[in-house]
């Protein structure tokens, strides 16, 4: 972790921001830097670290809900194997009608991650092609991902639940009370309860 | 009716009942000494007396039009029909359990013995499931393979004793008091390697794959139809064992010279099958189309110039 | 034999004892339970040694073996796999999912109760349950059968409109064949 291995993260992330407007970015750590998009400018910094940067590899797409602020944050992580460098590139996008545009024409599998945060969070892809049901099946209620659809709820209203589950007591003390077993303390303290 | 008719419907239906215990206990023996082989305990030996019981108590209730009803019916009248072709037995010059013989019923056999599997085929056809139609192009696809060094065997035996009859054959062999495998021991082979094919053991069983084709052209039938198939499928097992014993190795003079001579050449297979995994399509007809073939070939000349 | 209502003709004894001694089962693997079927079915634990033999295709099968949770999506497949089992058929639930949703509890798209829309027989409870569990739970399912008690084939026959109530609750757009059983 000398300084100087530092350097060629530090060059990335001051050529990005030299090239494109309203972009920020940091060195995270060695061999990690994150950098924070708008939402239009998704395909033009996807493409542009692909051709030129040698970010060729796409490892992973995510969406984080933050509700509190009505943003859904696309995370794309991409990774250079000739920098050995991964690269995080995240977008905010509005909670309300959340669209942005399709980018599976850079990575053919993009394809399948868009698909799953359009079921999982309802962020709708411009222009993307697939099924509209990826996962879930006859789904017809709130995309059950996203952090104001209330699980339990739901669990309530549509599933059974056997009997002796609603007082969500401990079950091992109260079998341990019956017999007389000692607890050992290991089990106490890593307990839910 | 008179005596002798009613005693050849009662011999009848003794050899289906013989022939009946003797292929299910067989097929018990053999899940014995494959799991004895895999270092299992294994079911007790009349297990498939019990499985076909209970298939006989189940209900059936499938219904993919009438040839899915007819494909098993066809399959056990096929077995039972070759049944009665084959002498079981033979005395002093005589034959017990002779059934229905004729001149010529060797060839007649060659076409009866396809008739259970083309029934089969049809039946399995009708149901409409993707893989008993897989199944069912690749059971007949490897019967086209193993189906010619077996009748390459069976020309070289008929040139050989001048006779296309299986008592014909058992005549000439208790005449000139040898085993036609040694009279002639490459007929023999290829009728042994195609035997291979002939009983569906692995690496031959490409028809009924179940890890891939889920039992293939039984995919579709429950029940009282898989009843029927397990019968028939025990009943033409001992078809064919008797056959070749009949043919190759002079018959058996008592059941119990029967059930030995059976029973070792049975295990030919099944050895062979236990410790082999499972040949594609392709590979099954190229073995026979190799090998086999060439062996029965020669067979076959050795039969016309040398003898 | 006293032939009452509640016990059985001397058919059904030997019926049930064919069918007590030979178990074709269907292991519908889901989750992580299907890992728990090879060690039970071969060498190690050997499970054909009772007569249980594994099957390829519903249609052969007496026995199915759900192992494990079940979402929606994978719950109209096990209902169809079970409505075309052929008389008399049994269903061993296995694992704590089947029983009550174990550690899929709060998941929104995961059944927890497989006893309301398909009859269960015997459930074998555990996370994972071991080889030896599986068997004992089977032999379970042996004496029931040997009683005459495993009707859950007739049960669903006679309750099925409520079971299919509580189908149509989960699986919304119910797009089945009917069976006709």
């Amino acid at each position: 972790m000398t300084e100087n291995s530092l350097d060629k993260e530090q060059q990335i992330v001051n050529h990005l921001v030299g090239t494109f407007q309203n972009l920020t970015g940091k060195v995270k750590r060695n061999r990690r830097i994150e950098v924070s998009i708008e939402k239009k400018q998704i395909t033009s910094v996807l493409n542009y670290v692909k051709d030129h940067l040698g970010f060729i590899h796409f490892s992973h797409m995510s969406c984080v809900d933050w509700l509190e602020d009505g943003y859904f944050e696309l995370v794309y992580i991409l990774w250079s194997p000739e920098q050995k460098i991964q690269l995080l590139v995240k977008a905010l996008v509005d909670r309300e009608n959340a669209s942005v545009e399709n980018a599976d024409m850079i990575w053919r599998q993009l394809n399948t991650y868009q698909r799953e945060i359009r079921e999982m969070f309802g962020v709708n892809f411009i222009g993307m092609k697939g099924d509209k049901e990826f996962i879930l099946e006859d789904w017809d209620n709130m995309p059950p991902m996203r952090r104001d659809f209330n699980t339990v709820d739901y669990i309530q209203e549509v599933y059974f639940e056997r009997p002796g589950r609603e007082d969500a007591q401990n079950v091992r003390e109260t079998i341990s009370k019956r017999t007389g077993e000692e607890i050992p303390e290991v089990a106490t303290k890593y307990s839910r309860d | 009716m008179d005596t002798n008719s009613w005693i050849s419907i009662l011999g009848f239906i003794a050899t289906v009942v013989l022939a009946f215990t003797v292929g299910v206990s067989y097929g018990g023996i053999v899940r014995k000494i494959t799991a004895r082989i895999q270092n299992r305990v294994g079911p007790p030996v009349y297990q498939n007396f019990f499985d076909i019981f209970k298939l006989y108590s189940k209900s059936t209730a499938v219904n993919h039009g009438w040839m899915q009803h007819l494909g098993p019916a066809f399959a056990i009248t096929a077995s039972v029909t070759s049944l009665m072709f084959i002498p079981v037995l033979n005395g002093q010059g005589e034959f017990w359990f002779a059934n229905l013989n004729f001149k010529g019923d060797l060839i007649f056999l060659l076409y009866m013995m396809v008739f259970g599997s083309l029934g089969m085929a049809l039946g399995a056809g009708q149901t409409g499931n993707p893989n008993s139609a897989i199944g069912v192009s690749r059971g007949l696809s490897q019967m086209v393979g193993y189906e010619i060094p077996w009748v390459l065997a069976l020309v070289a035996l008929m040139l050989q004793t001048k006779s296309t009859s299986i008592t014909g054959i058992m005549d000439y062999q208790i005449a000139h008091g040898t085993w036609m495998m040694f009279e002639s021991p490459l007929a023999f082979i290829a009728a042994l390697m195609a035997m291979l094919g002939m009983f569906h053991y692995a690496p031959f069983d490409v028809t009924f794959a179940p890890a891939e084709l889920s039992s293939g052209p039984a995919s579709e039938f429950g029940g009282k139809y898989l009843a029927m198939m397990m019968t028939s499928g025990s009943i033409f097992a001992f078809v064919k064992l008797a056959l070749f014993v009949d043919i190759f190795m002079g018959g058996a003079s008592n059941l119990i010279m029967l059930v030995v001579k059976t029973f070792l050449l049975y295990m030919v297979p099944v050895l062979y099958g236990i410790v082999s995994p499972r040949y594609r399509t392709e590979q099954s007809i190229r073995y026979f189309w190799g090998w086999p073939t060439l062996i029965g070939v020669l067979g076959v000349l050795y039969v016309v110039f040398v003898r | 034999m006293p032939n009452d209502k509640n016990s059985q003709k001397i058919v059904d004894i030997i019926k049930n004892a064919a069918r007590k001694h030979s178990l074709f089962v269907l292991a519908y693997g889901t989750g992580c339970g299907a890992i728990e079927i090879p060690p039970t079915m071969t060498s190690r634990y050997d499970a054909e040694r009772f007569g249980i033999r594994g099957m390829a295709t519903p249609r052969q099968a007496d026995v199915l073996l759900v192992t494990g949770y079940l979402a929606t999506k994978t719950l109209k497949r096990v209902i169809r796999a079970y409505e075309q089992m052929q008389d008399p058929k049994y269903v061993i639930g296995f694992g704590s999912c089947t029983i009550n949703g174990g550690m899929y509890w709060d998941s929104y798209n995961t059944i927890k109760l497989l006893d309301k829309y398909i009859p269960v027989d015997v459930y074998i409870n555990g996370c994972m349950p071991r080889p030896e569990a599986v068997i004992t739970g089977f032999i379970e399912l042996q004496k029931l059968i040997a009683e005459g008690k495993a009707d859950g084939a007739t049960k669903y026959k006679e309750n099925l409109d409520w079971y299919r109530a509580n189908q149509k609750k989960v699986i919304k757009n119910w797009n089945m064949p009917d069976y006709n059983w």
